[in-house]
């Protein structure tokens, strides 16, 4: 049904973009609007079975053979269309989240702004809704700013990243990829140091220098990121963790196979992990509120933790 | 073989918007061959449900549709007049249409990308000047808003038409669904999670939802609710006191040396004491305890009484010890 909703506003578009350009390329036509030619065509197939008039036989004559398209009664009807609140909404609301983003070039910041300003007064009344959704990026603008400049650059760099799950700093060296945002920023990166492809939270990298190296990643497929970003491995060791319904939020926060309601109200998630002993800390967060049943020395290794932690509080470091 | 619905739509569009006079739902009916189809192989009501779901389709396209009366049979009449349904001249340059063409492709979710490249290609077709190249030069980002919780799409038409909605909802920490009733004002999305805020009409008050929390069907009401929506509504704010910012007070605590990255960023004060252990002080909002719990044997807390008791507690629940009374009594 959507398919429909797209291709029609298309079909609107490509009518008024056709008008001004009498032979225009199959393939150029189809790159403007974003589609593959076989899309293309296939709009091209619809649109003469439409008409301009009411009361007969005036349907558009376009007509293409494969490599260019024509259009032999252009018609006054294909007028640019106002955007509608859908549309507007979209792309002000995108807009505004990048021009937000800390660490962004000024020149892309003042060009989204300006854009915006343009977007907002020609949209009219169909902008209205766009202040109904906000979107925040977050990013730590110098480290993103440097980042940016090693990609343009093509140099590899050097990174103090604070590792989560084994609580302490590393240094890599690594081959930048691209930057992706999707509430936090992260770098896609090829880490020298594990010989593997890895995201880097921006606000965990504590310090970043280019080097004067070139980069020079490995051909890698782009990672299908629809699912989210941090997203295990289907060869990925599994860890069951068993929480109450305080713990519930373990659901929402990590992506998991299964989540099984419990009698208690609680949850019994099963999840897979590339580097399961980085979920310690999980377990150390949970505290009462849940405990990794799988695996077992997984398990042991938290409750030493907290052993030793606890230790702390018993010795020389005494409350003031 | 029945017409396709997209070329059926284009008809539609196309005659509302060459004419010069409300046409009439006959007049339509004789000159759109799939109406005609669906009358004829159909029933009267066929034709009608689908002429309506066509005239809703269009209009969230943007088509403004007038209802006129029809001069010539006196009947009810649609128009779509080229003076209401014209882009206004826009002047985009090639700087401003590339940094907008980056930002159009953030949407991960079906209806919002559909929408965004629906009005990049009336851009397009307008004039607007987007070239292919023009990378260089510019930020290497690929932000990403994905929309994966099934609740947004209805949440989002709903502000949009103001329409309340009504939902089953978990609160945090509950295993508990409850009805909920509300006006949706804002949707906001913050740290890759999606908020909605509105008036909660049995609370009689305003209330964050957080959308991954709603279980089921969002329903969403006939007749748009008349309340005012205020100006400003600071969801992120809202979400951000949950999240443990906005603090007012501040906790000591020891950490290793080299551990408590996040912690030493936020410090407002970092002190020395030996060659193995910082001391720092940290603003002290809500859900603390559970972050400082994380660092194990890196950190220990030093005040206040309660946020250390609530850490002891934490972990000794960590190494299967039992619940201790609060540290303060037993001494």
């Amino acid at each position: 049904m959507s398919n429909a909703i797209d291709q029609t506003r298309r079909m609107l578009s490509l009518v008024t973009y056709l008008r001004e350009r009498p032979g225009a390329e199959v393939a150029e036509v189809a790159r403007a609007f974003g589609i593959t030619e076989r899309e293309l065509i296939a709009d091209l197939n619809v649109l003469p079975m439409c008409g301009t008039s009411f009361r007969g036989g005036d349907l558009l004559d376009i007509d293409t053979d494969g490599e260019r398209i024509w259009w032999h009664n252009v018609d006054d009807v294909a007028q640019p269309l106002r955007l509608a609140a859908d549309e507007a909404t979209a792309l002000l609301v995108a807009a505004r989240a990048v021009a937000g983003l800390p660490g962004l070039r000024a020149r892309d910041r003042e060009a989204l702004t300006r854009a915006v300003a343009k977007i907002e007064n020609a949209a009219g009344e169909s902008a209205e809704g766009s202040a109904r959704v906000g979107v925040t990026f977050e990013a730590e603008g110098q480290v993103f700013a440097d980042i940016d400049r090693a990609l343009s650059e093509g140099r590899l760099i050097w990174l103090r990243y604070y590792s989560h799950g084994r609580g302490g700093m590393t240094e890599r060296e690594v081959d930048p990829i691209r930057l992706v945002t999707e509430g936090h920023t992260y770098l896609e990166g090829w880490c020298r140091t594990s010989e593997d492809r890895r995201l880097f939270r921006l606000d965990r990298v504590a310090e970043v220098k280019l080097l004067d190296e070139p980069a020079r990643p490995p051909r890698l497929e782009p990672r299908d990121l629809s699912q989210g970003l941090v997203n295990p491995g289907a060869d990925d060791p599994e860890v069951v963790v068993e929480v109450g319904p305080a713990g519930r939020w373990v659901a929402e926060y990590y992506t998991h196979d299964l989540a099984e309601e419990l009698p208690d109200g609680g949850l019994r998630i099963t999840l897979r992990s590339s580097d399961p002993s980085g979920l310690r800390t999980l377990a150390l967060r949970l505290g009462r509120d849940g405990r990794i049943v799988s695996p077992a020395p997984l398990a042991e290794e938290a409750r030493e933790a907290a052993l030793a932690a606890l230790a702390g509080y018993q010795g020389g470091t005494a409350p003031r | 073989m029945a017409i396709a619905k997209a070329e059926r739509l284009m008809n539609l569009a196309l005659c509302l918007m060459n004419t010069k006079r409300p046409l009439s739902k006959r007049e339509l009916r004789e000159s759109i061959e799939a109406y005609r189809e669906a009358w004829q192989h159909g029933s009267e009501d066929a034709f009608n449900r689908m002429f309506e779901r066509d005239k809703d389709d269009l209009r969230e396209l943007g088509l403004v549709i007038d209802v006129d009366e029809n001069t010539s049979d006196g009947e009810i009449g649609y128009l779509a007049r080229a003076d209401r349904n014209r882009l206004p001249e826009i002047a985009l340059d090639a700087e401003e249409a590339a940094a907008l063409s980056l930002a159009a492709k953030v949407w991960h979710q079906a209806r919002l990308s559909g929408a965004a490249s629906g009005a990049l290609q009336k851009l397009r077709a307008a004039g607007v000047p987007f070239t292919e190249d023009g990378a260089d030069g510019r930020t290497a980002l690929e932000p990403r808003i994905p929309a994966r919780e099934a609740a947004f799409e209805p949440l989002l038409l709903a502000a949009r038409d103001r329409r309340p909605v009504s939902f089953e909802y978990r609160k945090s920490g509950s295993a508990a669904v409850e009805a909920r009733s509300v006006e949706p004002w804002a949707l906001e999305c913050w740290r890759g999670h999606w908020y909605l805020a509105g008036w909660d009409r049995d609370r009689s008050a305003v209330r964050v939802f957080r959308l991954s929390r709603i279980t089921g069907k969002v329903r969403s009401r006939s007749g748009a609710f008349a309340a005012p929506i205020p100006e400003h509504v600071d969801v992120r704010a809202y979400v951000a006191t949950f999240a443990g910012e906005g603090a007012t007070a501040s906790a000591t605590v020891r950490v290793r040396r080299g551990a408590g990255f996040p912690l030493r960023t936020k410090a407002l004060a970092t002190r020395q004491i030996d060659a193995d252990w910082d001391e720092l002080e940290i603003p002290y909002g809500h859900g603390l305890g559970a972050d400082l719990a994380e660092f194990g044997p890196d950190l220990v807390v030093l005040a206040p009484d309660d946020l250390r008791a609530d850490v002891i507690d934490r972990l000794r629940a960590v190494a299967g010890l039992a619940a201790q009374a609060p540290e303060g009594a037993t001494r």
